[in-house]
């Protein structure tokens, strides 16, 4: 009788003790879904979402399969480049045209006369507005990556984010000068590109700004490559700009604010001339997280379309 | 041999004595051809695959070790040497300084060392960091992710079932050969 109620107590222990570890091993109260150390990159999106001056009215999906730049001409029609050539829209997103080439248009302007600059990795494709190419530029350098191009008074302006410089063409391909190398004498700083996002365009004196990403500040130039000014600010809050190496695009406003637009924290407002910040256009809340290379351009009515490569749309933007 | 030996009948004692000399003989070959195996075999180190890393945490609360094994290290082929280091600044920073209000990560383990105007370089004292992720999240997030999460093979003790690959949300956990125990990603590949 003793035996088997020593047998039975041990039983009991052990499936008490089996019954505790396996409850321990599949059920511990351990919470390993929280984290003490989170980074809370949603909050940051959240936080510095303000009220936005501008209302998205439309948008539309090109057909080309990967976009990358956007631009106007004077009948505000839209022009969007990307891979495997350019696509020519009405100011209200309807198709006119598909200009096929060969690559990736990674950037693009427009002449007046309606001549199209293309910026193919490290070359340029001049086409005329029937999509006939008539014209190719050489590679300056093999290590360069075209991503900005301006058209302005028979200077046609190429940022190289390859190898940091801003490079001014005449009409027949000639490089006249480099323009924002590091020259301390003359209080260039030099551009700090450590991402293929580097952007140029032409103010409303006529004089040429590009970005500093690094820098995260916009210097205006001369065309024979004076500084005229420069303005910009580091930060994470709305009036400065986030990041490594941001704003990443810009426009110009007829009344020579900017338009910007981030990568980072997804966000693009308007800054006035002075620099300081004017209102925001759209958020974080309005992109998909990770969202880069927002491409911007203006029209005659100061519509900001906005080039959005992860939604793959063009969204147009009108300030209420 | 006479006739009658030849079909004689094994007795008992033979055939233990015989079995016994088969089962050592036997055991002796395997175990010889299991050194020989395992002598071939590439010896495997646990490892975290940096495309996989969501920055959950739990590389700095669940290893065995304390502090965790795993490290943040830094490809400098990859660094932008930003003045506004995502993976060093809290985002609400006002000012860029070295101050301990504005260090993102909890044990002040990155160093920022001013190289010239406007290059700062950034290391890692692994004597402090306690694996978090949370410097390889802000990088990641604004500048190009060259700070990364990895185990340190030295620190490392290679347990048969590691604690923290278990719990990983993002299976980014995984056994690689020992000679080379390192998967960094992005070009340049050199841990600090």
């Amino acid at each position: 009788m003793k035996t088997k109620l020593t047998i039975l107590i041990a039983l009991i222990l052990l499936l008490a003790a089996l019954a505790y570890i396996t409850a321990d091993f599949f059920f511990s109260g351990q919470d390993t879904s929280s984290n003490p150390f989170d980074y809370k990159l949603e909050d940051l999106r959240r936080s510095d979402s303000l009220e936005t001056a501008y209302r998205e009215i439309h948008h539309f999906t090109p057909g080309l399969d990967q976009i990358s730049g956007i631009t106007t001409d004077h009948g505000d029609r839209i022009i969007v480049s990307g891979q495997g050539g350019v696509e020519v829209y009405t100011p209200e997103g309807i198709l006119i045209s598909k200009l096929p080439a060969e690559g990736f248009v990674r950037c693009i302007a427009i002449a007046p006369g309606g001549k199209m600059y293309l910026g193919i990795e490290n070359y340029i494709v001049i086409m005329d507005p029937a999509g006939k190419i008539v014209g190719r530029w050489n590679p300056v350098s093999e290590k360069s990556i075209l991503t900005s191009i301006a058209v302005h008074r028979g200077n046609i302006f190429v940022a190289d984010a390859g190898e940091k410089t801003v490079y001014r063409f005449d009409s027949t391909g000639r490089l006249i000068n480099r323009i924002g190398e590091k020259d301390t004498l003359s209080g260039i700083p030099g551009f700090v590109v450590p991402s293929p996002w580097f952007d140029l365009g032409i103010g409303r004196d006529d004089e040429l700004w590009v970005v500093n990403p690094g820098r995260h500040s916009l210097e205006a130039y001369t065309p024979d490559g004076k500084l005229i000014s420069s303005w910009g600010k580091s930060s994470m809050h709305n009036d400065g700009f986030c990041g490594c190496c941001n704003p990443s695009n810009f426009a110009v406003l007829p009344d020579g604010s900017f338009v910007t637009s981030e990568k980072g924290i997804e966000r693009i407002k308007v800054i006035r001339p002075s620099g300081e910040l004017d209102c925001m256009v759209a958020v974080p809340s309005q992109f998909e997280p990770g969202t880069k290379g927002l491409d911007l351009a203006v029209d005659s009515h100061e519509r900001v379309l906005v080039l959005d490569p992860w939604k793959k749309q063009v969204r147009i933007f009108v300030r209420e | 041999m006479k006739p009658s030996e030849k079909h004689k009948p094994m007795n008992r004692r033979a055939f233990l004595r015989a079995g016994v000399q088969v089962s050592i003989a036997l055991g002796i070959g395997g175990m010889g051809v299991l050194a020989v195996r395992r002598s071939g075999t590439e010896k495997l180190v646990w490892q975290l695959d940096p495309a996989k890393c969501t920055q959950c945490g739990r590389c700095a609360t669940h290893c065995v070790k304390n502090p965790s094994a795993v490290k943040s290290v830094h490809v400098y082929a990859m660094c932008g040497y930003c003045n506004l280091c995502g993976g060093y600044f809290r985002p609400e920073t006002k000012t860029l300084n070295t101050g301990a209000e504005n260090q993102l990560c909890p044990t002040k383990a990155i160093k920022r060392t001013f190289i010239e105007d406007p290059f700062y370089e950034y290391t890692i004292d692994e004597n402090l960091c306690i694996g978090c992720g949370k410097c390889v999240k802000g990088c990641g997030a604004f500048g190009n992710g060259s700070l990364q999460l990895q185990v340190r093979q030295n620190l490392c003790d290679n347990c048969n079932q590691c604690s923290i690959a278990r719990n990983c949300p993002s299976e980014a956990w995984s056994r690689i050969p020992a000679n080379t125990p390192y998967l960094l990603k992005g070009y340049g590949k050199e841990p600090s």
